[in-house]
């Protein structure tokens, strides 16, 4: 009003023609707002609320266009069929896992290269994945996951650090040479017959490669019983061209080393052997004294070796998804969360320790509160984003468990254009993703507003 | 509350070449206000922050009271810091950011709610216990800061230039403020700053610093008065003292056409050092105007040429320039504030006797004292 009051005074008496001038320059300066707004606006018409008003209608008509109207059935659909409830289940560990791992990982990366040397480099390397295209990213990560510890890196390092904790079995894949003698029982193998005392059991073995035996494997030989006691071998029985008889030892048949081999009577076992170089092992008078026993060769002779996990089967299959995508996002998040580390005052730092606190309290009580808003932002991002995943788990699961691994926006190609053909169903299901994204949204308008005032 | 020492302690940064604290030797008694002062990169900060254990301690070690704190984390310390900046926590309310220590502590909420209700009643601040420090004028967050510190009832006080972001007039009230406070709480205090009047009208004792070598620790009245070497000399007192070289003469120093007396065993002093010439330093009020009138029959003294006046009111400092042996050196004389001469006139000074000060050319040190 005060810097008002003086213009009336002025300008009528100076210049006549200034207020249809000033009508004209507040018209068009409305007019010329509005202009330069013009192309803001057709281009969010175009291409943010054309498509949105479109979908919504669409959702109300069928697969067969215009012409079908089923108006709300395609929701009811969405809520009943049970692709689509994968699709939102998957959605939700999405959301309730990704945002949080990854800013976790992005702040811990964050603090640790604050500390480290070479951090620059570290940084670099770590923000690398965020160069790369999810398609690519994808293709590379059903290789890392591929079933085959020879070509999938996940796997290889699984199985080589479960060997290195637990030692396979010897003879993996080893089965007897005909079932006369041994039955498969429990993962191993039993005798049918029980063993006399004094009597020497033959106990042979086929389909084992040469080189599951050992080197230091002599040629095999029963073991001679203790008087009362029972002996016997575990051997090989083949020689090269099949010359040999099956269920003798013959020269050249090499005895197996290192074969569990059980007494048991009545299902219980008794006594435990192990057999020599050539493959005899031999039981005290004690275990025979009560009459025959049956010998069993145990499962830990032959269990099939570790071979890893199947990432890409049904079960682990979003599992092994968010993993891709966490070694993607990783680096984003440390970026920002190093940038907000970098701005907090060292002297708020200084001041806690002098104050008392240990590091860990420094960082929970001061370092993180003050990080607070950086976080809030990669976390907000990051549920936008994970909502409308969709390259990563098209591509790491096709062919394989895309119906485990479905979520909305994957469900949404599907329904429309990838088999279902449905594109009225496909407009509900991106109507319900628009619904989801939207609260995130608008936190963050509030949060932008909050923060400009 | 408890004495500090720092005995040879030693701080050089990775890839310095020089210490920037060098075999600092203090004792500090209990309940004294020591004011570490110096001009910027003298190791002021650097040794208090050696204290608080928030810079390594690379040679010697430092004490407080009985035990041996060189190589302990900052929280194992006991001490209590007031960051230039305050650094207050941002996202806690000024009652938060006062009791925050004593809740890592783990002391009941209660008895911090007290102590900090105290505190702030102390330093005035208890309408802003519910405020964030955003919404404090710097007056306050410094206010803040302090009560921060006196919360803890620590056995030290460090103080890194506590007033340097307040305002002039504020600063001096509040210094009167903390050096109160001090004396009321007792507890020993460590405070940094460039400004040598703080130092001066605050501390106890105070030692200067230079190069992260300690130049004196003293009273500031004999810091004033017996200014141990030339940097001293000129560092403390405002304006700073004038330094002139100046001859020896057969019974004293010859300033301008004057001889002035000095004492014996100064002037001895500089016979054996072998020099002709010695640093002569006096204070600008210890510069004596011949009048006109009253000149002495065979000398005048000094001839000043009047560049600058700055009157102050009650009195007014003159910025001349001498000439001495061909060259032109500034010199600064105080002149009550109802005589003040004219710009480019002459003054003639000589210095009062008994108030100068003799050092050695060559090494700057006093000689005698």
């Amino acid at each position: 009003m005060s810097d008002k009051a003086p213009v009336p005074v002025v300008v009528p008496e100076k210049t006549k023609p200034t207020p249809a001038r000033e009508s004209r320059g507040l018209g068009s300066g409305t007019l010329l707002g509005w202009l330069f707004l013009l192309p803001a606006i057709v281009m969010l018409a175009v291409l943010v609320a054309y498509p949105i008003v479109w979908s919504l209608l669409r959702s109300l008509f069928g697969a067969d266009g215009w012409s079908d109207f089923v108006g709300i059935d395609n929701y009811k659909e969405l809520f009943t069929d049970d692709d689509t409830f994968t699709a939102l289940k998957n959605n939700l560990i999405w959301v309730l896992v990704v945002p949080a791992a990854v800013t976790s990982l992005g702040l811990i990366f964050a603090v640790l290269t604050e500390r480290v040397r070479f951090a620059t480099a570290f940084k670099l390397i770590v923000f690398m994945p965020m160069a790369v295209s999810m398609l690519a990213a994808g293709i590379t990560f059903r290789l890392v996951y591929d079933r085959e510890p020879d070509q999938g890196v996940a796997n290889a390092v699984v199985t080589s650090v479960h060997d290195m904790f637990s030692e396979g079995a010897p003879y993996p894949g080893a089965r007897p040479r005909n079932d006369t003698v041994l039955t498969p029982q429990a993962g191993g193998f039993i005798t049918k017959a029980g063993t006399e005392p004094g009597g020497t059991a033959l106990l042979p073995l086929v389909s084992l490669p040469a080189e599951k035996i050992p080197g230091d494997a002599r040629p095999a030989k029963p073991g001679v019983p203790p008087a009362g006691g029972l002996g016997g071998v575990v051997w090989v029985d083949f020689t090269k061209g099949n010359a040999g008889k099956p269920g003798a030892v013959d020269p050249g048949e090499k005895g197996l080393p290192g074969v569990e081999v059980e007494a048991v009577r009545g299902g219980k076992t008794v006594a435990s052997a192990t057999t020599g170089k050539d493959g005899s092992f031999t039981m005290p008078a004690s275990v025979a004294r009560g009459g025959p026993v049956q010998l069993r060769l145990t499962e830990a002779n032959f269990a099939k070796s570790f071979g890893g996990y199947d990432w890409l089967g049904p079960n682990l299959i979003t599992a092994a998804i968010i993993g891709a995508y966490i070694w993607m996002w990783a680096g984003f998040a440390m970026v920002l969360i190093a940038a907000g580390l970098a701005a907090i005052p060292r002297d708020a730092l200084e001041a806690a320790r002098v104050d008392g606190a240990t590091e860990w309290q420094v960082f929970r009580r001061v370092t993180i509160p003050l990080l607070a808003p950086v976080l809030v932002v990669v976390m907000v991002t990051l549920v936008i984003n994970v909502l409308k995943i969709f390259d990563l788990v098209f591509i790491i699961s096709l062919g394989s468990s895309q119906k485990e691994a479905n979520v909305l926006a994957l469900q949404m190609y599907i329904a429309s254009f990838g088999g279902g053909n449905n594109q009225g169903l496909g407009s509900a299901i991106g109507i319900l993703l628009f619904l989801l994204v939207l609260p995130a949204m608008l936190f963050n308008i509030r949060r932008f507003r909050r923060e400009n005032r | 509350m408890a004495t500090v020492s720092y005995k040879q302690a030693t701080c050089t940064y990775k890839g310095a070449e020089r210490p920037s604290v060098n075999a600092l030797d203090l004792e500090i008694a209990d309940g004294e206000f020591l004011v570490l002062v110096g001009p910027s990169g003298c190791g002021k900060s650097t040794s208090l922050r050696m204290l608080a254990g928030l810079e390594e301690v690379t040679g010697g070690s430092i004490h407080i009271g009985d035990r041996e704190v060189t190589n302990l984390e900052p929280k194992d310390r006991d001490i209590a810091m007031v960051f230039q900046n305050y650094a207050l926590y941002p996202h806690m309310t000024v009652a938060e950011n006062m009791g925050f220590a004593l809740k890592i502590a783990g002391i009941d909420k209660k008895q911090i709610r007290a102590k900090v209700e105290e505190a702030a009643k102390i330093l005035d601040l208890t309408e802003y216990l519910d405020r964030k420090p955003k919404a404090l004028s710097g007056g306050q967050r410094q206010r803040v800061a302090m009560g921060r510190a006196i919360v803890r009832e620590p056995q030290v006080f460090l103080m890194d230039e506590p007033l340097s972001n307040l305002d002039a007039k504020l600063r001096v009230q509040t210094r009167t403020q903390i050096a109160g406070l001090q004396r009321r709480l007792g507890i020993t205090t460590v405070y940094v700053t460039h400004d040598q009047v703080e130092a001066m009208t605050m501390g106890d004792r105070v030692a200067v610093l230079k190069d992260g070598l300690l130049q004196q620790v003293d009273t500031p009245r004999n810091m004033y008065d017996r200014p141990a070497n030339v940097f001293v000399a000129g560092f403390i007192g405002s304006p700073a003292m004038n330094l002139i070289e100046v001859d020896l003469a057969e019974d004293g120093i010859r300033f301008g056409d004057a001889v002035v007396p000095v004492s014996r065993e100064a002037r001895e002093a500089a016979v054996a050092e072998g020099a002709k010439k010695v640093t002569l330093g006096v204070r600008p009020e210890h510069l004596k105007i011949n009048s006109a009138e009253g000149l002495s029959k065979d000398s005048k003294g000094l001839a000043v040429s009047v560049d600058v006046v700055e009157e102050l009111g009650s009195d007014a400092f003159v910025y001349g320039s001498v000439t001495i042996d061909g060259e032109t050196k500034p010199l600064v004389v105080r002149v009550p504030g109802r005589e003040v001469p004219e710009k480019g006139g002459v003054l003639h000074v000589v210095p009062t006797v008994g108030e100068t000060h003799l050092f050695s050319t060559k090494s700057g040190e006093r000689l005698h004292d």
